[in-house]
């Protein structure tokens, strides 16, 4: 067993998603038990699959698809480092979702199918990480796409699931036709689809800058629809319209991830395109801080949770923008586990809430759900960036490469992104789990059965151990040496006083702040931000209208557009073209029907007539 | 000898009468009988063409006995119609037949 048989992990997956769609009803447990097999056998593979990259170096492996002209295309796998942490992340949330489901969902009516879908989605994001070809990413992005608008729109029979899902269909369709178009320039190019090939050919010189960077941006959109960047993120919080389990497996830890992951794997591409980096680093911060304000607002949990994952992707894109390609690995890494932690969480909280989500109806739910409260308490600061827990170093990584190539402007940006963070945490927090219950079920919740709370604690040991990956112990030298993004070396992580004591003084201040703030005025939002900047609550509260300024762009350019085109295929197509054809030829028809008169004569007068235009024309034109 | 045009020119006349008959006349026998005498004239053009311009390879004579066998069968048709038609109808003029019309 090695790397040769990476691609077993999402043909299990495959496999179990065709057998519980097709005959899950018959089957125990409605297939749930065959799917929750399908992805441990797929954790368990992982780790060899692992131990034989780690040990022999990555691997390619690949064979002929089909045959098109010249082109041959081939379906193939890369299994390399990058590839090995996303499997790791994608199979044990999707495992540890996946158990947490079986008690969340039970009763549901598609038990089953939802099992599924979690099959289906487990798949294409293991086969997302490991393609090598262009072709097949796409394919599977899609894939994963389409299993993220059936989840959402899991409770169909919901108005606002099955507009969200559409919502979060459509958004992210336009960053994939940008992709698609990407794709396309850079096959244009370089004739293949492959890779490496075009890897290759863009060190070389044989790919024009002007086509780099069209193709890179146009990816760039691809990955800032999928990954929720702003101006895509709008998205993500309607998308919490789905079952809670799936917020955390699909919009925080694994799916939202894609884009990160794609421009990662697109790396030597993207540094070759300065300036498309500094689009990426832009786009990056400004999601950090629009992420971070909005879910400062927010009162439904999981909305919070959605606005928090915007911010972190922000900072992951921003890492990416500035070389540190690593470091967005290793917070994407850290933000999937401790993200999907805290969705498990609210998801346990919802469950003892009876389905209530706003957090002004919570409160005091410490001594009610302390299992919840813990793993709350250590996802959260690892997302506030406390040491010393995952978070932590992930965010330094950030915020170093930040300072490293970018300067300190953008670095104290960066840095109040991260206080913005320990804010909005500190919020959530103080207004779930402290102070007096705000309601009859809060005060009457009961902690959610061991079913739910086992593959809660499984998660706490990644979100806030995930940090010792980061430093260097044994034969093991750190991540910034595991994985190594060319043309850069590595990079061990070490404790830079510039970014360590900064980030931690302000996250920790920051957090410390946020709980006397809300401590004393208990409110929703401070009272100071209130009475001085309403303004700005009011644009908050609003979502920085944007979903407004979408909706005029509809109404007013889209479905303009789309009348004038009707009108004009009602108008030119439908009646000048095809109903006029039909018109004439009827209209015609019964005009020349008066020369068939029945006599011989007429006929023959037709005959000779024609017979001498005939004639002459030719004697005329020689 | 006589040049060739001037036989051009009775074959033309001799044609142009026929299409005359048939245009012009309403009695089924005498548009057959211009019929005849159209295919008559083009069997001179043949005949004549080949006498006068290549009298080795007799490519027109042929032409014109073909011609005189087919019209000599499709006037054996032709009768036979006419022949039904005076049965049916007591009368041969073709401007009464004029079932098949709009």
């Amino acid at each position: 067993m090695g790397m040769e048989w990476a691609w077993l992990l999402p043909a299990v997956c495959t496999g179990a998603f065709v057998v519980v769609a097709a005959l899950g009803r018959w089957l125990p447990g409605r297939g749930s038990l065959l799917a929750i097999g399908a992805i441990g056998t797929a954790f368990v593979l992982f780790w060899f699959v692992m131990a034989d990259v780690v040990g022999n170096g990555p691997g390619s492996f690949s064979r002929a698809w089909f045959d098109s002209g010249d082109l041959t295309v081939r379906l193939g796998m890369r299994v390399d480092k990058l590839a090995i942490v996303m499997l790791g992340l994608v199979s044990a949330v999707s495992l540890a979702v996946q158990v947490y489901s079986l008690r969340y969902m039970r009763g549901d009516p598609r038990f089953g199918w939802y099992f599924a879908l979690h099959s289906l989605f487990a798949a294409s994001m293991l086969a997302l990480v490991l393609a090598d070809n262009l072709l097949v990413f796409y394919i599977t992005w899609e894939l994963v796409g389409l299993g993220s608008y059936l989840l959402i729109g899991f409770w169909w029979e919901r108005r606002s699931a099955s507009e969200a899902a559409k919502k979060a269909f459509i958004t992210t369709r336009i960053g994939d036709v940008a992709l698609l178009i990407g794709i396309l320039v850079l096959f244009k190019a370089t004739g293949t689809f492959e890779l490496s090939q075009i890897f290759a050919m863009a060190q070389a010189g044989e790919i024009s800058q002007t086509t780099i960077n069209l193709s890179t941006v146009l990816i760039f959109i691809g990955a800032a629809g999928k990954s929720a960047q702003f101006p895509f993120h709008v998205w993500l919080p309607d998308a919490m319209e789905g079952p809670t389990p799936v917020s955390a497996l699909i919009h925080a830890a694994t799916m939202v991830a894609a884009g990160v992951y794609l421009v990662a794997r697109m790396a030597p591409l993207f540094v070759l395109a300065p300036g498309v980096l500094d689009l990426v680093a832009f786009i990056g911060l400004t999601t950090v801080f629009i992420g971070a304000a909005l879910a400062m607002v927010q009162t439904d949990i999981k909305r919070i949770l959605a606005y928090s994952t915007i911010s972190q992707l922000g900072f992951m894109m921003l890492a990416l923008g500035s070389l540190g390609f690593t470091a967005a690995i290793f917070h994407l890494l850290a933000h999937g586990f401790f993200k999907a932690l805290l969705f498990l969480g609210a998801g346990s909280i919802i469950h003892a809430m009876h389905e209530r989500q706003d957090i002004r109806e919570m409160g005091g739910l410490r001594s009610r759900l302390p299992a919840t409260w813990v793993a709350f308490v250590i996802a959260g600061l690892a997302l506030a960036g406390i040491f010393p827990l995952s978070g932590f170093f992930s965010k330094d990584d950030v915020l170093f490469s930040v300072l490293d190539n970018r300067g300190v402007v953008w670095f104290a940006a960066g840095l109040i992104g991260s206080v913005l963070t320990a804010l909005y945490v500190a919020r959530l927090l103080y207004l779930v789990f402290l102070g007096e219950p705000r309601s009859q079920a809060a005060r009457e919740a009961r902690e959610a059965p061991l079913g739910m709370t086992l593959p809660v604690m499984a998660l706490m040991a990644p979100a806030a151990g995930l940090g010792l990956l980061a430093l260097a112990w044994g034969d093991y030298d750190g991540f910034g040496s595991f994985l190594v993004f060319l043309p850069f070396g590595s990079r061990p992580f070490e404790f830079h006083g510039a970014v360590f004591w900064p980030s931690l003084a302000l996250a920790f201040s920051a957090f410390l702040m946020g709980l006397s703030m809300y401590r004393q005025t208990g409110g929703v939002a401070p009272a100071l931000v209130r009475r001085r900047i309403p303004w700005l609550l009011t644009a908050l509260d609003n979502k920085l209208y944007l979903d407004h300024v979408y909706q005029w762009t509809v109404d007013h350019v889209v479905l303009v557009g789309s009348r004038l085109v009707a009108l004009f295929d009602r108008a030119v197509v439908n009646d000048a073209g095809v109903d006029a054809t039909g018109r004439a030829t009827r209209w015609s028809g019964l005009v020349l029907r008066y020369h068939e008169t029945g006599l011989v004569s007429t006929y023959m007068l037709t005959i000779a007539v024609t017979a001498m235009v005939i004639v002459l024309i030719v004697i005329t034109t020689g | 000898m006589i040049e060739l045009e001037y036989v051009l020119f009775l074959s033309a006349v001799l044609f142009s009468l026929g299409l005359f008959g048939v245009l012009a006349r309403r009695n089924a026998v005498m548009i057959l009988l211009a019929i005849e005498l159209m295919l008559n004239a083009v069997n001179i053009n043949l005949v004549a063409f080949t006498v006068y311009l290549s009298p080795d390879l007799l490519v027109g004579i042929i032409f014109a006995i073909f011609i005189i066998t087919v019209a000599a069968a499709e006037l054996a048709l032709a009768l036979a119609i006419v022949l039904r038609l005076y049965r049916t109808r007591s009368s041969v003029n073709v401007d009464e037949v004029n079932l098949m019309r709009w």
